[in-house]
């Protein structure tokens, strides 16, 4: 561990950093991204906005058929949700029953106001 | 000589989080210290009481960026201990993993803390750098680099594939040869050697008598880990040693804190080497029976201790943090009489001070208008009182 040798080393070695956004840095496979919701697979449970710790997820009266399994059913309800204001943990994600709800890798959300509301 | 007081803070361009120094001086060398460190009361205890067992595992992983791992695991411990599951043994293993990751990134960037203290910004951005290692094998683990959300009550929400654990031990062969040359380092630079070596002594006593707890104790030769002395997760089964040494000052704690890191390592590739196979979780019930739980961990800067108290329902009754920092604050003050005024910095950033862990109550008047704390006095007057009510219930 010698400064002189990191000094030479550096000389040889691409930057650490990327031109962002130009560039993106790769991110693992099972990063925690922002939420998005597959609205035709969605039952309306409510499962996800019971669980989610930073209540950043609303279910909203939203009255559709959608098919599940085979099956046709009217759910009533879908969830709005506050992307600024999740804190990524995933809950959700695990809390679905209809796999409709989940994390994805994209890491870059930006907004001004806490309670912006997006699906 | 005339004695000075020398105030620092709540905020000063020094200070990374807000805390209040009162510094006696005379001329240039330390004789007292008066502390105020309850700036940052965040109520998380209180919130704790309103949230399930689910819903605040992630609450309480954010009551320190850093310690993220050893509240959720200390707090689930308690939880599962009061429910009377057993955890899988690959839950447990991975507990370990993640607990022992994370003492890895804190102590490499304790370094580089004191390293900056000292104003040798090269140490700092050598660790800084070989912390990314450590970082980057938590975000494939876990997905995230700092707060993993890795822990539920009955087990892990995340598994380690055999693809993750491969790419874990690479990455652990060049962390090693970097903390070797940590160790090298720390014999031989004069810089470390002359600001660390006899600055901040704490006797072995005086760690005693102060109640010091982690690489603080350790460091004045007091023998004392939770990880050994009460085993949690998979401790008991992993062979490493605890790491003690005699000096007290800052240079022993440096030389406690590198050792531990490579001892985090060995236990790191322990685990990953043996990760038992089955299930990763358990279906813990919804809610815990009545009960209490006072639930212990190591955590990077010492013994935290969760106390957990249950009445039936899905959510905490009373929820107690005590964090490593709060039983080291009043050794910093003993630390620091007869140093010199310089020495101050890295004398107090030798405990690794956390200090939005440690603050724990603020009363405020009815009208909001302004905040106190309450004085030992007060504390034991409102305990007499609360017995005496007991008694007559």
């Amino acid at each position: 561990m010698s400064l002189l040798g990191d000094l030479i080393s550096n000389l040889f070695r691409k930057p650490g950093t990327v031109l962002f956004p130009a560039e993106n840095l790769p991110v693992p496979e099972c990063f925690r991204g922002r939420i998005r919701i597959t609205e035709d697979k969605c039952i309306g449970c409510s499962r996800c906005a019971l669980v989610c710790p930073s209540q950043c997820i609303l279910m909203v009266p939203d009255q559709k058929e959608i098919e599940v399994k085979g099956r046709k059913i009217t759910r009533k309800k879908r969830p709005r949700v506050k992307v600024l204001r999740c804190i990524r943990c995933g809950l959700c994600e695990d809390a679905c029953p209809s796999e409709a709800i989940h994390l994805t890798r994209e890491f870059s959300v930006s907004g001004t106001v806490c309670e912006t509301e997006e699906m | 000589m005339a004695r000075v007081i020398v105030p620092v803070g709540p905020q000063h361009p020094a200070l990374k989080e807000p805390v209040n120094f009162r510094i006696i001086a005379e001329g240039e060398t330390i004789v007292g210290l008066e502390l105020d460190v309850s700036y940052n009361h965040r109520g998380i205890e209180k919130a704790a009481e309103q949230r399930d067992f689910t819903r605040v595992v992630p609450l309480l992983e954010r009551i320190c960026g850093i310690c993220s791992h050893s509240h959720g695991t200390a707090f689930v411990k308690g939880i599962e201990e009061i429910m009377a599951i057993a955890v899988p043994p690959r839950a447990e293993y991975i507990r370990t993993i993640i607990a022992e990751l994370e003492r890895i990134h804190s102590h490499l960037l304790w370094l580089g803390v004191a390293a900056h203290e000292i104003g040798w910004n090269t140490l700092f951005m050598w660790t800084w750098r070989d912390r990314e290692a450590v970082q980057d094998i938590l975000e494939e683990i876990s997905g995230n680099r700092v707060n993993y959300g890795m822990n539920i009550v009955g087990g892990v929400r995340r598994d380690i594939t055999p693809e993750l654990n491969k790419a874990a031990l690479d990455r652990l062969p060049a962390l090693e040869a970097q903390i070797a040359g940590y160790v090298e380092l720390l014999k031989k630079q004069e810089t470390v050697l002359l600001r660390f070596q006899g600055v901040g002594r704490l006797t072995r006593e005086q760690a005693l008598t102060y109640g010091t707890v982690g690489p603080t104790a350790r460091s004045s030769g007091v023998e004392y880990d939770i990880r050994r002395d009460d085993p949690y997760c998979a401790y008991a089964e992993v062979p490493w040693d605890v790491v003690t040494d005699t000096h007290g000052d800052v240079y022993g704690k440096t030389i406690v804190r590198i050792g531990e890191l490579r001892e985090s390592v060995r236990i790191v590739r322990y685990c990953l080497e043996h990760l038992p196979e089955g299930d990763i979780t358990v279906k813990a019930p919804r809610n815990a029976p009545t009960g209490h739980a006072l639930s212990r961990y190591e955590a990077p800067r010492g013994e935290l201790s969760h106390y957990i108290r249950t009445n039936g329902t899905d959510k905490a009754d009373r929820l107690d943090v005590r964090t490593p920092t709060l039983a080291n604050w009043t050794s910093v003050a003993a630390s620091l009489v007869n140093q010199n005024l310089a020495d101050i910095p890295v004398i107090i950033a030798a405990i690794d001070p956390c200090l939005s862990c440690t603050s724990r109550l603020t009363v405020l008047n009815p009208q909001r208008t302004s905040s106190t704390e309450m004085t030992w006095e007060d504390l034991r007057r409102r305990a007499r009182e609360l017995n005496r009510e007991r008694e007559r219930c």
